[in-house]
């Protein structure tokens, strides 16, 4: 039996604008997504903003109901057998809400494991060992808004265990975790993936993914563009290259102009304070620098790499280096 | 439901009431809509009423009590989902498999609780500070009403708190609701004294039975049957409103769930 099966999943989200006269619109969060996902399996869900993300993993986690399709976990159908649903699953939303800040740590899991039915005896012990388990050992009695975004997540991680659930949603998890406290977070997954769990993670972060999982499907505009193993999206740019170019206030229309260049298969941009990086994925390797350079012509440089495509790069291809 | 998932949840409604009294120690404004409100109206009507006699006292300490008991009804406990939402802590307790309205009884029930001290601190201030004798005279009928009103008080909360997250516009006259029920129930003065017309509508308000019951044990001479009457109203509205909470609870859950309207995005 699959972990979690989802079929032709749809969410659609009706809107109003205006004030005066109300006009209704429909934004159709997940157009048709369908997956399968093993026990035991690590499987991550990689998007833009609005791609669909956080919505199908709230439809499978029972908190809100599919406009069409079906999805079940653990067997179990999201709509028709949620309370079944939620014995079997935990979840994280990433961020630093969803605690009570005026409880302590330990208070915060006492809580939560007399919602989850768990009996006062077991939680005893169950307390202090998810909190060694997270790293919050000798923290739990302090009031959780004195902790740090970090120890916040970790305790997230915590809760979500309290009730040894088989399936894990992890929604950007590691968001707004300093370098640090993500490495560990990550670590964290790793351990509850070698507990044999069953891992739907979503993220922004192409290397985490890579790290990580397993399988991932990358979607967009509501629907699954590609589904494969870190290593199998990355032979989607195989034949490929990566120039990254460091440039300083480049427009618009000269980036423009780069990206309709015949040999740019895909352009993306990262922007800093101080500079852009300009990540062109081309065929045409280190040949290609030279052209590039002259559609830069005139502007402040700063340095020029040739690398191998990363997941990052498949993923900035798959979605048409909308990023 | 069996014996044994009855425990359960009762077990669960201590937690949720202990976690909810503790994190409303720390706010300012519960503390003074449960606690300081009601002293202050408390003294004012011992300092109207002064010279009146005990029975007068006691009438006071009773209904600033349950002034305290309807504001922490009105404002907490309506208030207490939405309150989840704003936190972002909804979304976790909706994907549990305790039902909400176990959750939503245990934080009425707190609420309750803390409005009940209010209640006892009026009674020191009438008795040391305006140096009244104060006795109830039917004391065992007393507690009972006490007991039977908590319940009463918490069934009618489960009412409130789905109304409001459904009909937010019902929200904006959550202050005009406060003072016309202290006057419509009773609870500082009979409504004998209120036009004849209003009579009906208090009937209709399960806080009245509780004053009846309250002030009726606290009176001397007040027949039993009275106080009886007045437990058997609340035993009926309480049931009402378990069974209308019931439905409500249902319909909020799945409407929040169609309407994406758990969170706070």
């Amino acid at each position: 039996m699959n972990a979690i099966e989802i079929k032709q999943l749809q969410r659609i989200f009706k809107t109003h604008t205006g004030v005066i006269k109300r006009t209704a619109r429909e934004v159709r969060a997940v157009e048709d997504v369908s997956l399968e996902i093993q026990e035991g399996e690590l499987f991550g869900l990689l998007g833009p903003n609005g791609a669909g993300k956080t919505t199908t993993v709230k439809m499978l986690a029972t908190l809100l109901i599919p406009s069409a399709g079906s999805a079940s976990v653990k067997g179990f159908d999201v709509v028709k057998q949620a309370d079944e649903v939620r014995r079997r699953i935990g979840f994280i939303f990433g961020g630093e809400r969803g605690l009570y800040w005026r409880l302590t740590g330990i208070d915060n899991l006492r809580y939560f494991a007399s919602l989850y039915g768990i009996d006062p005896d077991v939680s005893k012990k169950r307390i202090p060992y998810l909190l060694e388990m997270v790293g919050l050992k000798g923290r739990g009695d302090e009031f959780v808004g004195g902790y740090s975004r970090g120890m916040k997540q970790r305790l997230h991680v915590a809760r979500t265990l309290l009730h040894d659930p088989d399936v894990l949603f992890l929604d950007e998890p590691t968001i707004g975790l300093d370098p640090v406290g993500a490495r560990d977070f990550r670590q964290v997954i790793l351990d509850l993936q070698s507990e044999k769990k069953s891992i739907l993670l979503t993220t922004h972060y192409m290397f985490e993914a890579d790290a990580l999982c397993d399988r991932i499907a990358v979607i967009d505009h509501g629907r699954i563009i590609a589904l494969d193993t870190p290593g199998g999206l990355k032979q989607h740019v195989a034949d490929l290259s990566v120039v990254e170019v460091e440039t300083f206030g480049a427009s618009e229309a000269i980036i423009g102009g780069l990206r309709a260049l015949p040999f740019v298969d895909a352009l993306s941009v990262e922007e800093t304070e101080k500079h852009q990086l300009l990540l062109v994925q081309t065929k045409r390797g280190a040949e290609a620098v030279p052209d590039i350079l002259a559609a830069l012509d005139g502007q402040r440089l700063g340095r020029v790499i040739v690398r191998e495509p990363t997941l990052e790069d498949a993923y900035i291809r798959l979605v048409g280096g909308a990023v | 439901m069996n014996a044994r998932l009855l425990l359960k949840y009762w077990r669960t409604i201590l937690v949720v009431a202990e976690m909810t009294i503790r994190q409303q120690l720390m706010d300012g404004f519960i503390i003074f809509t449960v606690l300081f409100q009601p002293i202050i109206i408390a003294l004012l009507a011992l300092w109207m009423l002064k010279g009146k006699g005990p029975e007068y006292a006691i009438f006071v300490v009773v209904g600033s009590g349950l002034t305290g008991l309807w504001s922490s009804l009105l404002f907490i406990s309506g208030n207490s989902i939405n309150a989840e939402r704003w936190s972002g802590t909804l979304e976790s307790l909706v994907a549990l498999p305790t039902p909400f309205e176990v959750i939503v009884f245990g934080k009425n029930l707190a609420n309750v609780i803390q409005s009940l001290s209010s209640m006892v601190l009026g009674y020191f201030v009438a008795a040391f500070l305006f140096g009244y004798d104060l006795t109830i005279s039917q004391p065992l009928y007393f507690a009972l009403s006490i007991f039977i009103s908590i319940f009463a008080f918490i069934s009618f909360g489960l009412i409130i708190a789905p109304v409001f997250v459904m009909n937010p516009g019902v929200r904006h006259w959550q202050n005009a609701m406060e003072f016309p029920v202290y006057l419509l129930c009773g609870f500082l003065f009979p409504i004998a004294l209120l036009p004849g017309w209003t009579t009906p509508i208090s009937y209709l308000l399960p806080p009245y039975w509780a004053a009846v019951a309250l002030h009726g044990t606290t009176t001397p001479g007040t027949p039993p049957n009275e106080i009886f009457f007045a437990w058997g109203m609340m035993f009926v509205f309480s049931v009402i409103d378990l069974l209308i909470a019931s439905r409500l609870f249902k319909l909020m859950l799945y409407k929040a769930r169609a309407d994406a309207t758990l969170g706070m995005e």
